[in-house]
């Protein structure tokens, strides 16, 4: 287990870590796929659930999130995002954040109401590429939780919301890599945040 | 949980912004814990599963079998959690009945052609009632509350003007309509009625909820004619969001629209938000505390009109009642032009006396074992015919109920200009509720209903 000194940048940003909500749930089990239970309909129902969450999160600071704040959609330095789609942008284009989030959220929400790819009938089939849809939307929506938590993370804690965003963070991630659902190169830029929360788990069980 | 960090500079926050911040807080937080119950609730089911299946002794391949089909359920669920529920999904056939904060209709969910009882509250009513608080508890005993004894809610959803509970129908209408109808009963019968409310109100004394609100109107009858408890618009859980002093100003707030005789205006005073203060116990107006106990009063109150053919306390003015209940060792009488066995009087002299002194006080028991309920058979009195069939023709048969006048609750408000009450919108926050055994047993609608409508 690693120790951080107290008054170091890093024991503040642990401390932050560790706040959780306490639900009295192990969510590293929660994630797992149920005995029988279908692996589709297991991931559609945590990527429905996932993005309703996160549009939440990103609901409180986006009045903090402008054009001039972030004019170009970020993970710190070192990550840029840029956007993609079928439409206007059919080359990479970095675009300010707030634009980004806005193409995103709305990407998404058309791929989880097409009944061709997230069918809600009984009995209907999911189609052979969900999956990939599955996996391109949780890489998507991790970018939310990247920019958040580097670039607007003050705002979060001014709030008193850093339970409530790590709750859904840890959740995110176990669930993701319960099933290999991110490449681990996309996971990176909260690798730092990966491992405080990581501590917290193991030292507060529950 | 709120953390203070050096980094954490105050930043200007709109009243907007901050409202949205409480919205996504509270949403969260309902959600894992939410997320633990369904956790812990598919767990126990799977092991209810692996029990019974054990006890039945079932072959390998039974069971394997049995597992499948399980998980097959389980998949549904799912599924369903990913639908979205909304008005447009259940067609509207008729209003069936009506309450101080919205009213009942009879519904048919269009894809699968099932039939339920959809109560609609109006949002701005209820904020203006402060009935927040109610309907809170209402929605936490409903979902909690499981077996036979008190109707079933399936969904809840809601829009910007209304909430929407979708739940069982009961053909069988209510037990006020029943006693406007017949007048009086039988001892027989006020005898089966009695006794199934006494295990349905110790149902949910037993989950730690006090009613505090029975009356007639909260008595309904299944298609066989057995009693189920609903309405806990009233009914006071031991949390503190139940909590809410709804008769407090009850004598300085003389409703207008009460006049003339009891039975004339039973149905308005159903109607209003002050209700009939005919059947609450003298303790629940006092300011002293009550417990359980005062649902046992209630039961009296309703015994005694269901022999005498009115309340005890009734009056012209529920301000009258309110005195005859306060001071009910001088009202309550008997008259005698009304003859009634010793046992039942007793009975209700039993229930309706002070709280120190009133049955129940050790357990339910005691009040089993009273005289009145010789010959009760209590652990099968449900599966045995009631005491007054229930006759229904069709699927959509409502004959059992009164008409009511179509309404314009359901009307869509032609350009919707943001009301007030939005603000406050994130009280009914998570007002969603889909229930695992509703959406994927098929056979909730019953055989006879079927023939009607094919
Ligand atoms: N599940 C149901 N099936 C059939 N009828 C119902 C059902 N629920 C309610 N009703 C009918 O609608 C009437 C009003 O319902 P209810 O008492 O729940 O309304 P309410 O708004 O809570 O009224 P109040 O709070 O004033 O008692 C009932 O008396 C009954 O006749």
């Amino acid at each position: 287990k690693r120790k951080f000194e107290p008054g170091t940048q890093r024991f503040e940003l642990h401390k932050k870590a560790q706040a959780s909500l306490n639900a009295g749930l192990d969510l590293k089990q929660a994630v797992q796929l149920p005995h029988g239970e279908d692996l589709n309909d297991w991931v559609a129902v945590h990527v429905v659930d996932f993005f309703n969450r996160i549009n939440l999160i990103y609901g409180t600071i986006s009045d903090s999130c402008t054009d001039q704040t972030c004019p170009v959609m970020s993970g710190g330095p070192r990550y840029e995002y840029r956007w993609q789609d079928e439409h206007k942008y059919k080359k990479p284009t970095a675009l300010p954040a707030p634009k980004y989030m806005s193409l995103l959220m709305d990407w998404i929400e058309v791929q989880i109401n097409n009944e061709h790819i997230f069918p809600t009938n009984i009995g209907t089939p999911f189609p052979k590429t969900f999956m990939q849809v599955a996996k391109k939307i949780l890489s998507r929506l991790f970018r939310v939780f990247v920019h958040v938590y580097i670039h607007h993370f003050d705002r979060v804690s001014h709030m008193g919301a850093e339970a409530h965003v790590n709750t859904c963070y840890k959740h995110f991630f176990y669930f993701v890599t319960e099933f290999n659902l991110i490449d681990q190169k996309e996971l990176e830029p909260l690798s730092q945040w990966f491992i405080l929360l990581a501590v917290t788990v193991e030292a507060v069980p529950g | 949980m709120a953390m203070t960090g050096g980094m954490a500079a105050p930043l200007p926050m709109s009243n907007h912004t901050r409202e949205r911040v409480t919205v996504a807080k509270l949403t969260l937080e309902h959600f894992y814990s939410t997320l633990l119950t369904q956790h812990e609730e598919r767990e126990m089911r799977q092991k209810k599963l692996e029990k019974v299946m054990d006890e039945e002794g079932l072959p390998d391949e039974e069971k394997s079998m049995r597992r499948s089909l399980h998980a097959r359920k389980e998949t549904e669920f799912l599924r369903l959690k990913r639908t979205r529920l909304g008005l447009d999904d259940f067609e509207s056939l008729k209003v069936i009945g009506r309450g101080a904060f919205g009213e009942v209709r009879l519904v048919q969910k269009k894809d699968t052609g099932h039939i339920y009882a959809m109560k609609i509250l109006r949002k701005a009513d209820m904020l203006e009632k402060e009935q927040v608080a109610h309907i809170r508890a209402e929605r936490d005993i409903l979902v909690e509350a499981d077996g036979a004894w008190v109707v079933k809610m399936f969904y809840s959803f809601q829009d910007k003007r209304n909430l929407y509970l979708i739940m069982e129908f009961l053909p069988g209408g209510d037990m006020m309509t029943l006693l406007m109808k017949k007048d009086t009963l039988s001892e027989e019968a006020t005898q089966f009625y009695i006794a199934e409310t006494v295990l349905a109100i110790d149902s949910i004394h037993q989950l730690g909820f006090i009613h505090r609100d029975i009356k007639p109107d909260n008595l309904l009858l299944d298609s066989r004619g057995h009693v189920k408890l609903s309405d806990f618009g009233l009914c006071t859980g031991l949390k503190k969001a139940h909590r809410t002093e709804f008769y407090r100003n009850l004598t300085h707030n003389p409703p207008s629209d009460f006049s003339e005789t009891w039975k004339k205006n039973r149905r308005q005073l159903a109607y209003s938000t002050v209700g009939t203060p005919d059947y609450i116990a003298p303790e629940v107006f006092l300011q002293t505390g009550y417990n359980k106990l005062c649902d046992w009063w209630s039961l009296g109150v309703i015994m005694y009109e269901m022999l005498i053919g009115y309340p005890p306390f009734c009056s012209e003015t529920p301000q009258e009642t309110y005195r005859k209940v306060m001071n009910w060792r001088e009202t309550l009488t008997f008259p005698p032009e009304v003859p009634i066995s010793e046992r039942a009087k007793e009975m209700i002299l039993r229930y309706c006396t002070d709280a120190e002194n009133r049955i129940g006080s050790g357990s339910v028991d005691e009040i089993k074992s009273n005289p009145f309920f010789e010959s009760v058979d209590w652990e099968h009195i449900r599966e045995r015919p009631a005491a007054i069939s229930i006759d229904i023709k069709s699927i959509d048969d409502t004959s059992n109920f009164d008409d009511f006048p179509e309404s314009d609750i359901l009307q869509p408000v032609a350009n919707v200009t943001e009301p007030d009450f939005k603000s406050k919108d994130w009280v009914f926050l998570n007002y969603t509720y889909k229930r695992f055994e509703g959406l994927t047993q098929r056979g909730t609608i019953p055989t006879y209903m079927k023939a009607g409508k094919a």
